[in-house]
């Protein structure tokens, strides 16, 4: 099947500073694709290749099957852009912007009118479409600045940082909303700090850091990067020193050391199902009084890959 | 590909109109204008008055020849006297005293020398304080010359021919060679004759022409640090729909601008700029000029706010050089030639001069004036495309 956006040895230099470094991936129909990375990880600098802002020194970029540098114009049709900043007009309405760009992608009047109201219900603005942008609050700019990316149904929609900036519920409307998107069949390319997000939204991730893609591939594969091996912390009441001995003896603990008078620290396989055997394994020499498992997740991948984290 | 464009322009129009800026640049400023300087300096002329001194070291033909046609001239009878001065130095004492405005100096010989075929020159003194004198001085001269230079051609044929030279004279006059006889056929008071409301009038739409295009070229700047730009660049549009949408605007709101000023001075006050065909021709070089200027400024810029301020400096420098806001013959030698640097300096010249010409202008006359607009415009243009290539256009 012809990947809806793919690109192979992309690269950009300024100067002596290599911005991105031969990256290259490809986005499934109605996949949801994650490119994880800190500031100035080449994120934004990929994506401008990837929607023709930039021109890269070399490498290629296929939407649809479409050359980007051979038919900018065909494959351009294709994109839906998101840049991270609301690049709208702030003294035009909300229903003026989407008009405006609508025609610039070439849509028909009539059409053109149906399908704002369309992307107004999408995006949950109706009700204010005829107000200025400058009246709108965070959220509302950010969901209209995605909306704008809609009109023409384009096939990959690129995210660049969607929900900087904005409330807890208008980041859950959005969330909302691409999944919808995706679910209908939408390839969607998303750039975030925010791990949580790309966990959530994304079945395949993209690790990009100075410039290049160090990891790629599902959740599940990138988190077993680092094992699979999970972090048990127990307080114990009691006699702490004999239940220490009979736990390091519980089929599927690895390690066992003491972190406290009354703690220990486990490194187990299957940690949360291990619990009770834990409980039990205890039982005459002391109690268990409290209990914290800690699983590897995509940040301790990206710690692991990057040796920073993803705010840093 | 060209109803994008059309979509960009009418967004930049439209945002124009709402915000005010399009009425204000393309109606208000240039009635304004028009009626400020028609009211303080148009209006009934006060009469023409120019005293020319007359220095005569030669005493012969030529001079009292000039003499005679001057006083006998209709067109100068009331408005020039020739005042008698006998030397040179008087006659710079009498320009610097403002006792006249201007003066012709015949050099000893000088009839001599044009009678055996050697040519001859004449000096013109002038003052910046009295333009109209010495254009009347410079056009009585520029006479002298065309009969100096046809006499002196053909006494120097008749002498190859072998004819002796105590013949030649009689032979040359017998024959229709022009004389030592002047004869001023055209108004040599045309040239002074420019209405000041006219000249200060079309400087300032000139100026202003800059504000009013540069406006739309630095909304470039402005959508880029929106992101607009860049929202658009993303579309399936080519390269050129925002920098062309957004300077078709800009283009069309300096020609409005330029010629309701020109429609202004001529309709209230009943002033002429001279050919209509011709004048809308230079205005519609010298906005093209402007346009391609301003659009190189944006194109080398990275803010709007550096636009605002590079605009205004190449602005005010291109009208003050090139006569704009203080009259060409009223700067020393080498500002007039840095006028032709400028297109202002080039659209001054042939707006004068049509407006000089009234009716009688034509569009060949100022041609050159508007070959010049056009090639500052392709240079300048050029330059622009190939900055915006860089920084805005990939």
């Amino acid at each position: 099947m012809t990947p809806t956006l793919a690109c192979e040895g992309l690269s950009k230099r300024y100067g002596d500073v290599a911005a991105v470094d031969d990256v290259g991936f490809a986005i499934a129909p109605g996949q949801a694709y994650g490119l994880l990375g800190p500031n100035g990880a080449g994120k934004t600098t990929t994506i401008s290749m990837l929607v023709g802002l930039l021109r890269p020194d070399a490498g290629t970029v296929l939407v649809g099957g479409t050359d980007l540098a051979a038919d900018p114009r065909r494959a351009k049709a294709r994109i839906g852009y998101v840049p991270q900043e609301i690049a709208l007009y702030p003294e035009l309405t909300g229903r003026e912007n989407l008009r405006f760009f609508g025609r610039l992608f070439g849509l028909p009047r009539r059409r053109l009118a149906g399908r704002i109201e369309e992307v107004l219900d999408l995006i949950g603005l109706t009700d204010r479409a005829d107000g200025r942008l400058d009246t709108y609050s965070g959220g509302m700019r950010r969901r209209i600045n995605i909306g704008a990316a809609l009109l023409h149904r384009p096939d990959v929609l690129i995210l660049d940082e969607p929900t900087v900036g904005v409330d807890p519920q208008s980041r859950k409307a959005i969330l909302d909303g691409l999944e919808l998107l995706v679910q209908d069949g939408m390839s969607l390319l998303y750039t975030s700090h925010y791990m949580e997000e790309v966990e959530r939204v994304c079945e395949r991730v993209a690790i990009i850091d100075h410039g290049r893609i160090v990891a790629d591939g599902t959740r599940r594969e990138l988190v077993a990067m680092v094992g699979s091996a999970d972090t048990i912390e127990l307080v114990l009441d009691g006699d702490v020193a004999a239940a220490f001995a009979k736990l390091r003896t519980v089929e599927g603990v690895i390690e066992a050391a003491m972190t406290g008078a009354g703690s220990v620290r486990l490194i187990a396989e299957g940690g949360r199902y291990l619990l009770p055997a834990l409980i039990t394994a205890v039982e005459g020499s002391a109690t268990v009084t409290a209990t914290q498992v800690i699983e590897p997740d995509l940040e301790a991948t990206f710690l692991h890959l990057t040796g920073t984290t993803l705010r840093d | 590909m060209w109803r994008a464009m059309v979509t960009v322009s009418a967004l930049e129009l439209r945002t124009r109109l709402r915000d005010g800026t399009a009425i204000v640049i393309a109606l208000i400023v240039p009635v304004t204008l028009a009626t400020l300087f028609g009211l303080a300096l148009g209006g009934d002329d006060p009469p023409l008055r120019a005293t020319v001194g007359f220095v005569d070291l030669d005493g012969g033909e030529f001079p009292a020849s000039v003499r005679r046609e001057v006083l006998a001239s209709d067109e100068l009878k009331g408005a020039v006297t020739l005042r008698d001065l006998p030397g040179q130095e008087q006659a710079r004492r009498a320009l610097d005293a403002g006792e006249i405005g201007s003066a012709i100096v015949f050099p000893a010989g000088f009839s001599q020398s044009v009678g055996a075929g050697r040519g001859g020159g004449v000096s013109v003194l002038t003052s910046p304080e009295a333009p109209l004198a010495g254009v009347v001085a410079s056009a009585i001269v520029d006479r002298i010359s065309a009969v100096v230079d046809a006499r002196t051609l053909a006494v120097r044929a008749v002498l190859r021919a072998g004819v002796p030279g105590d013949e030649v004279k009689e032979l040359v006059e017998r024959n229709g060679a022009a004389g030592p006889f002047l004869s001023l056929a055209d108004d040599p008071l045309s040239g002074g004759k420019v209405d000041l409301s006219v000249y200060y009038g079309s400087g300032m739409a000139s100026l202003f022409a800059f504000f009013v295009v540069g406006a739309s070229f630095r909304g470039l700047l402005t959508e880029r640090k929106l992101g607009t730009l860049d929202r658009i660049r993303a579309g399936p549009v080519a390269a050129w729909v925002p920098v062309v949408g957004k300077g078709a605007v800009g283009f069309a709101l300096a020609v409005v601008s330029v010629c309701v000023c020109w429609g202004s001075s001529t309709l209230i006050f009943g002033t002429t700029w001279g050919e209509p065909v011709a004048v809308f021709a230079v205005l519609v070089a010298h906005v093209l000029a402007a346009a391609a200027i301003t659009m190189l400024v944006a194109s080398r810029v990275r803010t709007d706010a550096q636009a605002d301020g590079v605009i205004m400096v190449v602005s005010f420098v291109a009208a003050f050089f090139g006569g704009s806001l203080v009259p060409l013959y009223d700067l020393p030698e080498p500002l007039r030639a840095v006028a032709l640097l400028t297109p202002n300096g080039w659209t001054s010249t042939a707006l004068t001069e049509l407006a000089g010409s009234g009716a009688a202008g034509s569009i060949g006359a100022v041609a050159g004036p508007i070959g010049v607009l056009c090639a500052i415009a392709m240079v300048a243009g050029g330059l622009a495309l190939a900055g915006f290539k860089k920084g805005l256009l990939l």
